[in-house]
């Protein structure tokens, strides 16, 4: 099982804390956190070790869905980004995934079992981490969130 | 069209009322596994020993400011229902979770105030704690205080209706 660098990043110390132990319920891998309380607190922490990103959207300073624009204008096209938000409207949705480059969309609050589920996809059957997501389950996972 | 309701409002009208009171229900349904039932409209302004939330649903033309007002045993019972664990009414972290519940509450809002024609989004959450807390509104804008009971005990929606700040 390999062990995944999480980048949690929230304005809520609370919300920071469930992503985390959400995510230390996932079987698939083990995470090790790092924390974030904005975009602009993300983007300094923000590196290549890091494997997987947990972004709010509504955070002082700089939004998720910014945060995330700016690491995919820096290149970072495969690192999967999960959206983990209050935010629920089908326009949001849509913001999040194609301006901000999005994989996946959590609406807060959220059971681990969503929490599991959501990031599956992301890893292999031997539990290494798939940064090659192929562009038609993104176009599935999206038309399917349209239905 | 709900536009040029809110612009005669004398009161908040009564389809966002609506939907306001079912996103409540649905809000505090996610998080304790029951669905709260809506009591009555309150007019009491009584003070509160316990937390509010605030946050605010808005477009460039109107605000819609959402005041979750929690009793100190409520609040306690949320942490018990959203985390595991009971946290203290002094706590940082309780502060923290009530403006948290308050975003959740506002997301939800907002996805259906959609339904009803006002397209808006959130601001930031705040939460205030403390006790004798009471509510004042010097311009008397619209407003409606819809009172609920639940699983994790009784709390208060205080929700009004302002023009947007340019």
């Amino acid at each position: 099982m390999s062990t995944i660098k999480a980048l949690v990043v929230d304005d809520s110390k609370i919300m920071r804390s469930q992503v985390k132990r959400a995510l230390d319920q996932v079987t698939i891998a083990d995470f090790e956190y790092e924390e974030a309380m904005d975009g602009e607190d993300a983007l300094e922490k923000f590196n290549d070790d890091i494997d997987m990103l947990f972004v709010d959207w509504n955070m002082p300073k700089m939004t998720g869905v910014e945060f995330a624009r700016a690491v995919r204008d820096q290149g970072y096209e495969n690192i999967p980004i999960i959206m983990v938000t209050a935010e629920k409207s089908m326009g949001k949705v849509d913001k999040a995934l194609t301006e901000g480059g999005a994989d996946e969309y959590i609406t807060k609050p959220f059971t681990a079992e969503k929490m599991s589920s959501t990031i599956a996809k992301f890893f292999d059957a031997r539990g290494n981490l798939i940064t090659d997501e192929p562009e038609e389950e993104k176009k599935s996972f999206f038309s399917s969130i349209l239905k | 069209m709900i536009t040029e309701q809110l612009k005669k409002a004398k009161e908040i009208p009564v389809e966002i009322v609506e939907v306001v009171k079912q996103s409540v229900i649905n809000t505090i349904e996610s998080i304790a596994g029951e669905a709260p039932t809506f009591m009555y409209e309150d007019t009491e302004n009584g003070p509160l020993n316990g937390v509010i939330g605030n946050i605010a649903v808005f477009n460039p033309e109107y605000t819609f400011s959402l005041m979750l007002v929690i009793p100190k045993d409520t609040a306690i019972k949320i942490s018990e229902a959203f985390l595991g664990m009971e946290l203290s009414i002094e706590s940082e972290d309780m502060g923290d979770l009530i403006a948290e519940l308050s975003n959740i509450l506002a997301g939800e809002v907002a996805a259906n105030m959609e339904t009803v024609g006002f397209r808006g989004q959130s601001s930031l959450p705040t939460a205030t704690r403390g006790s004798d807390l009471r509510l004042f509104m010097p311009n008397k804008p619209p407003s409606a205080k819809l009172r609920f009971v639940g699983n994790v005990g009784d709390f208060l929606l205080n929700m009004a209706l302002s023009e947007s700040r340019q």
